[in-house]
C-alpha cells in the first residue's frame, strides 16, 4: 500500500537525529578527544583507546539493563552491591583454597545468582508494590554486608587461569569483554525495537494508567526487566573482575551511581517513557574518557576526586537539559 | 436476540453506591445511547462492561456466554472493545506502536515484530478515520482530537462485535466527528453493536435507535429514541420533579453593599473564557455545569492555584496583583474546599488536630514556635462547633467517615474566619445525614456574612442552597438565574452543549 506518510520519513529522521542526545554526545566526545590529543598525542595511542573501551565495557553492559528500568519509570541502585556479591561469590567458588569449583560451573552459577537477585528486586517491586527506590536502597546496603561476610575480611588472589582469561584474554584481536559488550548492545537493540516486550516496556513507562486500561501485563514486564538487569550485572562482573588478579570486598562500590549517571546523561528520562540505547552507549564512552583524560592531564591524586565532581555535574546538567526541553515543549 | 446483555449489575466504591441493579441490553447492528447526569454511573458501567472493573454482583453475557469480568485483555479477545473518555494513549510512542501495543503482530513466535505489516494496517485504519497526520511522531505531540482518533483507531484494530464509546466527541471538531460517525455507520452495517455515551443529546437522537437513561446509579428506563423528545429525555435524566425546598425564608440581600468578590473578563485557555461574576456578603452563588465545563478550574484560578491568562479579580475592593498566589488569597481571607477531599483536602494519616490547625499554624505559634495549648483549644472548639464525630482529636483523619472528614476540611478554614468560601463539591461521597449537617453549616457561614461560591453537580443541592445560579457550558457562562426561578430542567438545558454543524 502506498501511503503519504513514507515521503516524510527521511526528513523527520534527519531532524530527529539532530535532536537526539546521541548525536550531541558523539560530537562532544570527538571534540574532547581532539582537544586532548593536541595537548598529549599519547592519548590517541591504540593501547590507550583499547584501555578506555575495556574500562567502559562493564559499565555499558549494566547500563543496557538499567536504561530499561528507568524507561519503566523505576530505579535500581543496587547494581554496585550486586556486583560486589557476585565478585566475592565467584572468587570463593573458583579459589583453590575455598570451594575450588571448575570455572565453567562458576560462570553458570554466577549468572544464575545475578538473575535471582534481580528477580528478587523485581518481585518486591512488581508484585508487592514496594517503591523501587526503597527496595534497591535496602539491597544496596544488605548486599554489601553479604559481600563482607563472604570475604571474611580477607581477599582472594588465586584466581585460576580459566577465569582470568575472561578478563585478560582476547579473540580476533579484541578483548573478550568488548565482544560480550557488543553482543549485549545488539541483543538490547533487538529487544527494544523488535519484540513486543520492548514496546510494552516503553508503553508502561510512558503512561501507566493507559497501560492498565489497555490490559498490559505491567507486573510481569517489571519483574522481567529487573531480573534482566540482574543477569547483565552478573555478565559485567564476569568480564571485569578477572581483569585484576585480586578480589576484595570493595568491588562495585559506586558502580550504581556511575551507571545511573550514564543512563541519564544518555538521554533517558528520569520520569520514564523515553530513552535511546545509542545515547546511553555514547554517554558511557564519554564518562569513561573523562576519567582517563583527567589522569592524562597529570592531576595526580586529584584525578579521582575531579572525576567524581564532573560525574555529578554531568548528571545535574543532563536532568536540567531534560527539564528545559520538556518545559519548552509544553508551553 | 441480544448480543450484549448485562443483568442486575451493582458496584459500590467505599460506602457510595455507584450502580445498583442496572440492566442493559445491546442488539447487534444497532447504536444504543447511554445518558445520565454527572455521577449517574455511566463511566462505572462502561468500566465493568470493558473489563477494567469487576462488579459486586450481576452478570454480563455476550451471545449467551458469560464474559470474563475484570480482565481487559480477555474481554477484548472476545470482541468487546471500549474507547474511554480519557484517551488511552502512550505519549512517548508513535501512532503505530500506540495502536498495537499489547497485541503486537510478530513472526518467529514473538521474537521479531512485523513492523511493516503493522505500519500498513495502522495506515489503513487512520486513513479510514480520515486522518493524515504522520504516524511517526510521538502521540504526545498530536492535538487532543488527534489523540482521541488514535485511541479510536486502537479500538478498531480489534475485530470487535461490541464497541463502547464514552464521550468520543467531547474533544473532536466537526470534521473529525463527521468521520467518526461515518465509521460508526459502517460498523453498524457490519453488525457491530455500539454503546454510545454522550452529553450531546442531538447526537443521541441522530445516531441511536435506543437510549437507556441512568439516574443516581439506577436504570431510569430504556426507550426507542423515536418516541422521545429532547425535553422528555432531560426530564428522565433529572428524575421526578423534585419538591423544591426553596429558600423563601431567605430575604433578598440589600444589593447596595459592595461585592466581596468581583471578576471581570477572566480567561484561561483553553478551559474557560470571558468569566464575569460578583458575590456579595452573605450570598451563596451556585456554579453548575457538566464535568469538564471549567467549574473547578475557575475555582482554582480564583484561589491562586492556577495562573490566569487575562482578567481582573477584585476582592473586597482590592484588585489582586498579577501572578497572585495562594499565600496572597489566604492572607486576604479566602478559603477553598477542594473537589478531591482525600487527596487535596486532608493529610489523611495526620491527626484531626493537625488537619484542623494546618492553615493557622503561624497564628497559633508564639516566638518559640508552636504552642501545644492554643492548638488543643482551637481544635477542641472546632470539633465541637462543627460537630465532628471522632474518638479524640488525636485520631487520624482517615479513620473518620466521609462526612466527618469534610467537616474537618470546612472547619480548618472556619477558624480563620474567611470572607469568601469556595466550595467545590462539598458533599460528594457524603451520606445523607452528614450532608444535611454540611448544608446547615454552609447556610450558617453565609448568615454570618461570608460570601460563598458553591460548585456542585448535585442539582437539588445547588437549587436549595444558592441565592443565584450561574451555569457554565464549555468554559463560558451560559446563563444566570435566581434560584427560586430555577429548575433542574433549565440548568441542564443550559449545561448541555448546543447543536453543532457536524450534525446539520
Amino acid at each position: 500500500m502506498k501511503d503519504g506518510f513514507q515521503g516524510l520519513r527521511l526528513g523527520k529522521w534527519m531532524l530527529g537525529l539532530l535532536k537526539q542526545r546521541a548525536a550531541g554526545l558523539f560530537c562532544f566526545t570527538f571534540l574532547a578527544l581532539g582537544l586532548v590529543s593536541l595537548i598529549n598525542p599519547a592519548f590517541l595511542a591504540w593501547g590507550n583507546l583499547r584501555d578506555i573501551a575495556v574500562q567502559a565495557a562493564p559499565v555499558c553492559i549494566i547500563s543496557c539493563g538499567l536504561m530499561l528500568v528507568l524507561v519503566l519509570g523505576e530505579i535500581d541502585i543496587s547494581v554496585g552491591s550486586m556486583m560486589g556479591v557476585l565478585a566475592a561469590s565467584m572468587g570463593a567458588m573458583v579459589s583453590a583454597t575455598r570451594w575450588g569449583l571448575s570455572p565453567w560451573i562458576a560462570v553458570i552459577l554466577t549468572l544464575i545468582l545475578g538473575t535471582l537477585m534481580g528477580a528478587l528486586n523485581g518481585w518486591l517491586i512488581a508484585y508487592l508494590r514496594v517503591p523501587s527506590i526503597m527496595v534497591t536502597l535496602g539491597m544496596l546496603t544488605a548486599l554489601r554486608g553479604v559481600t563482607e561476610v563472604i570475604m571474611g575480611g580477607t581477599w582472594i588472589t588465586d584466581l585460576p587461569p580459566g577465569i582470568r582469561y575472561l578478563g585478560t584474554g582476547s579473540w580476533m584481536g579484541l578483548p573478550i569483554c568488548l565482544w560480550v559488550c557488543a553482543g549485549v548492545i545488539v541483543l538490547s537493540t533487538w529487544l527494544i525495537h523488535r519484540t513486543p516486550l520492548g514496546r510494552r516496556i516503553f508503553a508502561i513507562g510512558s503512561q501507566p494508567r493507559a497501560a492498565h486500561l489497555a490490559g498490559l501485563p505491567i507486573q510481569r514486564v517489571k519483574f522481567l526487566v529487573f531480573a534482566w538487569t540482574g543477569f547483565l550485572t552478573a555478565l559485567a562482573t564476569l568480564v571485569s573482575v578477572p581483569q585484576l588478579s585480586v578480589v576484595d570486598s570493595g568491588i562495585g562500590v559506586g558502580m550504581e551511581l556511575l551507571v545511573v549517571t550514564c543512563v541519564v546523561v544518555g538521554g533517558t528520562s528520569v520520569n520514564g517513557g523515553t530513552g535511546h540505547l545509542s545515547g546511553v552507549v555514547f554517554a558511557v564512552l564519554l564518562m569513561t574518557m573523562i576519567s582517563t583524560l583527567l589522569i592524562f592531564m597529570k592531576l595526580g591524586e586529584n584525578a579521582t576526586y575531579w572525576s567524581r565532581a564532573i560525574q555529578g555535574l554531568f548528571i545535574l546538567g543532563a536532568i536540567l537539559l531534560d527539564h528545559l526541553v520538556r518545559s519548552k515543549k509544553s508551553s | 436476540m441480544s448480543a450484549l446483555q448485562a443483568k442486575q449489575i451493582s458496584r459500590s466504591y467505599g460506602g457510595t453506591r455507584a450502580l445498583s441493579e442496572v440492566s442493559i441490553e445491546l442488539l447487534p447492528g444497532s447504536i444504543h445511547a447511554l445518558c445520565g447526569e454527572n455521577g449517574a454511573g455511566k463511566s462505572t458501567l462502561i468500566k465493568i462492561l470493558s473489563g477494567v472493573e469487576t462488579p459486586d454482583s450481576g452478570e454480563v453475557t455476550l451471545n449467551g456466554q458469560p464474559i470474563p469480568l475484570g480482565r481487559v485483555h480477555a474481554v477484548e479477545q472476545i470482541g468487546i472493545v471500549a474507547v474511554h473518555q480519557e484517551p488511552v494513549v502512550f505519549p512517548h510512542l508513535n501512532t503505530v506502536d500506540n495502536l498495537f501495543v499489547g497485541r503486537e503482530q510478530s513472526k518467529v513466535g514473538g521474537l521479531w515484530l512485523n513492523k511493516k505489516g503493522m505500519r500498513e494496517q495502522a495506515c489503513q485504519i487512520m486513513h479510514s478515520l480520515g486522518e493524515t497526520f504522520s504516524l511517526d511522531i510521538p502521540v504526545g505531540q498530536l492535538s487532543l482530537a488527534q489523540r482521541q482518533m488514535v485511541s479510536m483507531g486502537r479500538a478498531l484494530l480489534q475485530e470487535c462485535r461490541i464497541l463502547i464509546l464514552d464521550e468520543p466527541t467531547a474533544s473532536l471538531s466537526a470534521r473529525e466527528s463527521k468521520s467518526l460517525f461515518a465509521t460508526m455507520d459502517r460498523l453498524q452495517q457490519q453488525g457491530v453493536g455500539i454503546l454510545y455515551v454522550s452529553h450531546r443529546l442531538e447526537e443521541v437522537f441522530q445516531l441511536a435507535q435506543q437510549v437507556t437513561i441512568l439516574r443516581d446509579g439506577q436504570c431510569a428506563g430504556t426507550q426507542p429514541t423515536s418516541s422521545l423528545s429532547r425535553s422528555e429525555l432531560i426530564r428522565m435524566m433529572v428524575g421526578r420533579p423534585v419538591e423544591n425546598p426553596s429558600r423563601q425564608q431567605k430575604k433578598t440581600k440589600s444589593k447596595s453593599d459592595k461585592p466581596i468578590l468581583k471578576i471581570r473578563g477572566m480567561r484561561r485557555d483553553p478551559v474557560f473564557q470571558d468569566i464575569h461574576l460578583e458575590i456579595h456578603a452573605g450570598e451563596i452563588l451556585g456554579l453548575s455545569g457538566l464535568v469538564g465545563a471549567g467549574r473547578s478550574e475557575i475555582a482554582r484560578a480564583i484561589f491562586g492555584l492556577d495562573p490566569v491568562d487575562e482578567g481582573e479579580i477584585w476582592f473586597e475592593g482590592r484588585c489582586l496583583p498579577e501572578g497572585f498566589t495562594i499565600q496572597d488569597t489566604m492572607a486576604m481571607g479566602m478559603a477553598m474546599v477542594p473537589e478531591d477531599r482525600q487527596r487535596e483536602g486532608l493529610v489523611l494519616p495526620a491527626s484531626v488536630e493537625d488537619n484542623l490547625t494546618l492553615p493557622s499554624l503561624i497564628e497559633l505559634s508564639g516566638w518559640m514556635g508552636m504552642h501545644r495549648k492554643p492548638r488543643h483549644e482551637a481544635s477542641r472548639s472546632l470539633i465541637e462547633q462543627m460537630g465532628i464525630k471522632t474518638a479524640s482529636r488525636a485520631s487520624s483523619a482517615q479513620s473518620l467517615s466521609g462526612g466527618n472528614q469534610q467537616k474537618i476540611v470546612l472547619g480548618k478554614w472556619v477558624y480563620r474566619q474567611p470572607r469568601l468560601f469556595i466550595l467545590d463539591e462539598p458533599t460528594r461521597g457524603v451520606d445523607v445525614g452528614a450532608k444535611e449537617e454540611v448544608h446547615r453549616m454552609i447556610e450558617q457561614l453565609a448568615a454570618g456574612g461570608s460570601a460563598i461560591l458553591l460548585i456542585s453537580s448535585d442539582m437539588p443541592e445547588i437549587l436549595r442552597l444558592s441565592d443565584r445560579i450561574l451555569t457554565l457550558c464549555q468554559g463560558r457562562i451560559k446563563g444566570e438565574i435566581a434560584s427560586h426561578e430555577a429548575t433542574q430542567e433549565i440548568l441542564l438545558q443550559w449545561a448541555l452543549p448546543e447543536e453543532r454543524d457536524a450534525l446539520s
